[in-house]
């Protein structure tokens, strides 16, 4: 016997309702604190937390996170 | 967030006649961008003398907005136009146009490219509103 015609559109939006939910998880797992500076010409940089630079932005966000609390 | 579209009429701050970006203009700045979303948990504008507005105490957000400008002007080698920095806690934005600067702290994952618009977008508002000042200043 085949399915409600209801049925399949109601599986269907729950289909796309746990990709997009995996989707969030996946992005929150691998998403990694950064830091990404763009100089005046237009080039950007990754920062990585162990270098000087990075540790530098790292404390100066904090500081501003901290004050918006 | 997000202001679509950055020139739509509205969008700017309206101009009063002052020489420069006074406080309130900032300030009508600051609200207009806060209430683009929720996930924005506050910003200050600064000018060419220092801070001139803030969703907060003026004298806490001046010394962590320039501590943020310093160390991504560091990190560049020089002027540093835009800085993200995402951590556990939020996330930190800073932007400098045409002789203006402006940080702002979000909620964790929100979209970067949206927020740096609407950063540049309400900074160009004030810009426009004194073009002369902010010129000279650039």
């Amino acid at each position: 016997m085949p399915p409600k015609p209801h049925r399949l559109v109601m599986d269907r939006v729950a289909g796309y309702a746990d990709e997009a939910a995996a989707y969030l998880r996946r992005r929150r797992l691998t998403r990694k604190p950064f830091a990404r500076v763009y100089a005046e010409g237009g080039e950007g940089a990754m920062h990585a937390p162990e270098s000087e630079s990075g540790r530098a932005l790292f404390l100066a966000a904090a500081r501003l996170i901290d004050t918006a609390r | 967030m997000f202001q679509h579209v950055a020139d739509q009429q509205g969008s700017e701050v309206p101009a009063t006649g002052a020489p420069g970006p006074d406080r309130s203009q900032a300030d009508f700045a600051v609200a207009r961008f806060r209430s683009l979303s929720t996930e924005i948990r506050g910003c200050a504008i600064l000018g060419p003398t220092g801070i001139l507005a803030a969703s907060g105490d003026l004298a806490a957000w001046g010394t962590a907005a320039a501590g943020l400008l310093e160390a991504a002007d560091a990190a560049a080698g020089g002027a540093a136009s835009q800085t993200h920095v995402a951590t556990e806690e939020g996330e930190a934005y800073a932007v400098r146009l045409e002789g203006l600067g402006m940080v702002a702290v979000t909620d964790r994952f929100t979209l970067a490219s949206l927020v740096l618009a609407d950063m540049r977008a309400a900074l160009r508002g004030l810009s426009r509103a004194n073009p002369h000042v902010v010129r000279e200043a650039a």
